[in-house]
């Protein structure tokens, strides 16, 4: 049986490059059946614990793996694919911490919860490592398929199924609009590859003769990562998924799926449409240049707080969109990364403080922080310090990652995005610190607040104490930055 | 044998359809079925290149995105029968709860 022992061979060779998220996919199955059969129905919220254990074995696992490439080239792990792996991981963490108080409240404890969650970050994880357009199409499509169903997962609330029903034909649409862009390329590349190397140079061939299918081919693929990373003018899902989506999903939403999303926008155009830069500059610059003020501008005038940093985050992808038009992808990467992290620390921070004014049932509104600082002081200056740094204000650490990504730019000679970039940090200052105004300087409204609970307590104060002391390491975590390489 | 650009124009044609479909259709059933029609219409693409090439690779992609379609369609359709439990319609312009 040769055949079978090729495929043998291959496995063995292969499978420890996705330990991580083989894990993952196996934890998951084995949760959701036999899992859940056996546990009887008033324990499920030890599926929490579960799945924690699950996240840190299966991040102890990425952090380890050698470095490598198989599956036929379709996956490579390199320092790139860790670090970005290990992002997703944490969201996911901070998300299932996130999540308990309100899957408490509401007694919706189930393993669908958990196991969609594994599920999407297995996806996350095969897709920053996707080295060929069709592992790419198909882990963003995993992530995509679990992320729709935890938006609506509160099924009995309206809010939550519109969000994700919206979400939902949106997201098929622009995976349409993806997978069409990926044929296109295929066909420009002669119909042998897709492999985003191979691509490469064969783009490089083809541009003179069918100049038109590459055009069209790469703006349809960037159309489609556009969408899944909420970029102006492809965004109007993501205030309205925001919104509806529980609080702790609203926060892996806006941390997950965008790390993921945009190693792979890194991995696809930094690699893959190398060759013809010149042909997504351009309208990459545009809606670059788009989310930035859009984002900025629309999150001024809105009145809940998780509408607020949702067209807030559509800010920070139009900024993170800097690293990836940059002519060096490897230091676009670094400062897309860093940019990441201190993003995941800050904005897990004020979705803990969200969630737990959310308690009460308040919490949606921006008012709802009046006058904060009076009733929870700690709360209050974490929260402070969570707006100030996404703000970018120095010396916070929200300022050397921006610092650092605009310096990039500005190497690059994008002056014109940096300027734009520079002004509308101007006007995203404006919203953050109406919400410290608020709290500081308000009147309270007279609202008993519940005690902090454990697991928020202890992210708060785990999120604050890194970004403060961070703040204090700054210009260390540039050399940090400096791990992330491909080959 | 058809030739090459032929095949990308009644491709071209069916992803126009499925696009202009989901941008005028407003029952959440039919944007699905259009958002279907693109992905066929990629998998026109797909098998069509590699049969010209004569590699197999094209069409064991298309026969993955078939895969692909029907867990698409699963998930959407469950979303869509929680939609109407909830609010008896499918109608997508009658979703205004959240906007802003």
């Amino acid at each position: 049986m040769p055949f079978a022992q090729q495929l043998w061979q291959a496995m063995l060779r292969d499978l420890p490059l996705i330990s991580g998220p083989l894990t993952l996919f196996f934890a998951a199955t084995i949760m959701l059946w036999p899992g859940d059969l056996l546990l009887p129905s008033n324990k499920k919220h030890i599926w929490a614990p579960i799945t924690l254990g699950v996240l840190a074995v299966s991040a102890a696992l990425v952090a380890n793996t050698a470095n490598g490439s198989g599956f036929s080239s379709m996956f490579q792990v390199d320092g790139f694919t860790r670090g970005f792996q290990l992002l997703c991981t944490a969201a996911a963490f901070i998300t299932v911490v996130l999540s308990q108080p309100q899957l408490n409240a509401l007694q919706e404890q189930t393993v669908e919860y958990y196991a969609l969650i594994l599920f999407s970050l297995g996806g996350m994880q095969l897709l920053v490592g996707a080295t060929d357009l069709v592992s790419v199409y198909f882990s963003v499509e995993l992530m995509a398929l679990c992320i729709y169903i935890l938006v609506a997962y509160l099924r009995t609330q309206e809010r939550s199924i519109e969000a994700g029903v919206k979400y939902f034909l949106l997201g098929a649409f622009s995976s349409g609009i993806l997978l069409y862009g990926i044929s296109l390329l295929f066909a420009a590349g002669g119909g042998v590859t897709t492999n985003l190397l191979q691509l490469n140079q064969k783009l490089a061939l083809a541009t003179h003769n069918n100049s038109l299918l590459v055009f069209a081919g790469v703006l349809m693929v960037l159309v489609g990562f556009a969408f899944k990373v909420a970029a102006v003018p492809f965004h109007m899902w993501s205030p309205d998924a925001y919104e509806g989506a529980p609080t702790p999903i609203t926060a892996y939403l806006s941390m997950a799926p965008k790390a993921a999303a945009l190693a792979a926008f890194l991995r696809v155009f930094g690699t893959g449409l190398a060759s013809v830069h010149s042909d997504w500059s351009a309208p990459l610059g545009f809606i670059a240049a788009a989310s930035m003020i859009l984002g900025n501008v629309a999150a001024l005038r809105q009145q809940s707080i998780k509408r607020m940093l949702a067209y807030s985050s559509i800010a920070h992808v139009g900024y993170m969109l800097l690293g990836v038009l940059s002519k060096d992808p490897l230091g676009g990467a670094r400062a897309v990364w860093l940019y990441l992290l201190t993003y995941l620390l800050m904005q897990s921070g004020a979705f803990a403080v969200i969630i737990h004014l959310q308690g009460t049932g308040e919490g949606e509104r921006l008012d709802d922080f009046r006058g904060l600082a009076r009733r929870r002081p700690m709360l209050a200056f974490a929260m402070m310090v969570f707006m100030l740094s996404l703000a970018g204000i120095p010396p916070l650490l929200g300022f050397f990652s921006k610092f650092y990504l605009f310096m990039l730019a500005i190497q690059q000679g994008q002056y014109l995005l940096t300027t734009i970039a520079l002004l509308t940090s101007a006007v995203a200052a404006t919203y953050y610190l109406g919400v410290v105004n608020l709290m500081y300087f308000k009147e309270p409204t007279g609202v008993q607040l519940p005690r902090l609970g454990t697991a928020l307590a202890l992210t708060v104060g785990c999120t604050c104490g890194l970004v403060l002391v961070g703040t204090c390491f700054g210009p260390w975590l540039l050399d940090w930055a400096q791990t992330i390489t491909w080959f | 044998m058809p030739s090459m650009n032929s095949v990308l124009l009644i491709s071209f044609l069916l992803f126009s359809i499925g696009v202009v479909g989901v941008l005028i259709r407003r029952n959440a059933l039919i944007i699905l079925m259009c958002a279907e029609l693109m992905l066929n219409a990629a998998n026109l693409n797909l098998i069509a290149f590699a049969r010209h090439s004569g590699t197999v690779h094209g069409q064991a992609f298309a026969l993955l995105v078939m895969g692909l379609a029907a867990a698409e369609v699963a998930v959407g359709l469950a979303l869509v029968v929680a939609l109407y439990r909830k609010k008896s319609t499918i109608q997508v312009d009658e979703l205004d709860l959240l906007k802003g």
